[in-house]
């Protein structure tokens, strides 16, 4: 696993050998849009749960640790929090005894309902991805954009030479900062200052991006880049059997989490 | 994306029909390089700045009001490249690459980074690829919006109730306008005083605005 690519204190190990980081990348992102998709159409308790459980479960065959896990994805617990708070209290649904009622604030038990179900619905749309996104290489997904979805390759190389930039990118953004900091920019306490650093802070970065990909450009043109002939791949992208059992694995799952909410009756389409 | 075959194709002259829907390699790689910053951006916005400057704000109606900076790269891909699809493309890579490093919201980000890029990119398809300036953008910006408030409105807080959904998305139209549209335009402008855009038409073009 290429840890270059880590950032911002992210670092995190992942043991690259374990079943399903082994897997096509391609594979893992189609697994984990399946469950994603199914769960923007509905809004309940039972399918979410069900997902969320089953992610759950699969960390480890991920083979990643549960506080790497945790590091990575806490903004997400917090997220959860405030959409099921958010829900509760803005949704239409204000049925049930009232727990809450002062002036417009109105919340019910059937909102609170309301508001576990849509952000249980937002860590079973999110883990799944995060955990295929934390065990995808870059080189592998752009290998296998190319082959198995057929992504124009000079599309799939070209945005991952520029991913490669990412890193130093991360430290330049750290430099400019610094050098900022050492000029006496900064660091304020004035929000209209700080946006004002931040800004320039921006600007320096992309003005610097764009120099740098417009010489990446002329030097990929230069070693044939754009050539007009047939390319050929140095490494080969394979989506095997096990690769398919996963993404069956993952509709049979969202299959089965379905049947069982539509069973327990909390089956919820939002178009209904 | 088929070169054309004849021998003399390469890259430096986006004038004639065909060449202006073929991306030259500096097309391609500008705006993954743009998009890579901006997602380089949206990791220290999305882990740093945005949970620190959005509390007051999040689980309301008017939570997207600064959600305009996701809108930035569909914007400015598109003023900067000037090519078909380079709204979306760079809105796509960029919401990729703050996936890859370290969203917490996993493929979800991938879906709105689809929406939002579609928005701006109907706009600029609607103007024929012809108009390029503070105009285009705010509209690029608003169609960016939209875009992002009917998916988070609907999709994701899909029960609020109807009248909170239409001011969450007029919100979320508001800062694609305002951060997104003007911001945009400012920056590209910025970045084509620099001369950084000396590839490409929207840095000659400064020269005579």
């Amino acid at each position: 696993m290429d840890q270059d690519m880590t950032l911002l204190q992210t670092r995190i190990s992942i043991d690259a050998g374990a079943p399903l980081a082994r897997r096509n990348p391609v594979a893992k992102l189609a697994a984990a849009f399946v469950p994603a998709v199914m769960l923007l159409v509905t809004v309940d308790v039972v399918t979410a749960g069900v997902v969320l459980a089953a992610a759950v479960a699969s960390v480890p065959a991920w083979g990643i640790g549960w506080r790497a896990l945790f590091r990575r994805a806490w903004p997400l617990s917090v997220a959860v929090v405030t959409v099921a708070a958010g829900n509760a209290v803005f949704t239409g649904t204000k049925s049930g005894t009232a727990l809450i009622d002062v002036g417009a604030l109105l919340v019910t038990t059937d909102s609170v309902g309301v508001g576990l179900a849509a952000g249980l619905r937002v860590a079973g749309i999110a883990l799944p991805g995060v955990l295929a996104v934390l065990t995808i290489d870059p080189v592998d997904l752009a290998d296998s954009l190319a082959r198995q979805l057929r992504v124009p390759a000079r599309f799939a190389y070209g945005s991952l030479a520029a991913l490669r930039l990412a890193p130093v990118m991360a430290a330049e953004w750290e430099i400019l900062g610094r050098a900022r900091r050492a000029r006496g920019f900064g660091g304020d306490r004035n929000p209209v200052t700080a946006v004002r650093v931040f800004g320039g802070r921006v600007f320096a970065l992309l003005v610097g991006a764009v120099r740098r990909g417009t010489r990446l450009a002329v030097a990929m043109d230069a070693r044939g880049f754009d050539a007009v002939h047939t390319r050929t791949s140095a490494r080969q992208a394979r989506f095997g059997r096990a690769d398919a059992a996963l993404l069956a694995g993952s509709a049979l799952l969202t299959a089965a989490a379905v049947v069982l909410a539509v069973a327990a009756g909390t089956w919820n389409p939002i178009l209904s | 994306m088929r070169s054309p075959q004849d021998p003399t194709h390469p890259s430096n002259a986006p004038t004639s029909r065909i060449r202006r829907w073929r991306w030259r390699t500096v097309d391609i790689v500008v705006a993954s390089v743009l998009a890579v910053a901006f997602g380089v951006l949206f990791a220290v916005w999305n882990n740093l700045i945005y949970p620190a400057i959005s509390g007051p704000l999040t689980g309301s109606p008017a939570a997207p009001l600064i959600g305009g900076v996701w809108l930035l790269p569909a914007v400015v891909g598109g003023l900067v490249i000037r090519r078909p699809g380079a709204a979306l493309y760079t809105e796509v890579v960029a919401a990729t690459v703050s996936m890859l490093f370290g969203s917490a919201w996993g493929l979800s980000v991938f879906l709105s980074g689809v929406w939002q890029g579609l928005g701006a990119e109907v706009v600029f398809a609607l103007l024929a690829y012809r108009r390029w300036g503070v105009v285009a953008a705010v509209f690029a910006g608003a169609g960016a919006g939209l875009a992002m408030g009917v998916y988070e409105g609907f999709v994701l807080n899909a029960p609020y109730a109807w009248d909170w959904k239409i001011v969450y998305t007029l919100c979320a139209i508001t800062t694609g306008v305002v951060i997104a549209g003007v911001l945009g335009s400012v920056l590209v402008r910025a970045l084509a005083r620099t001369g950084v855009l000396a590839p490409f038409a929207s840095g000659r073009a400064q020269a005579e605005v």
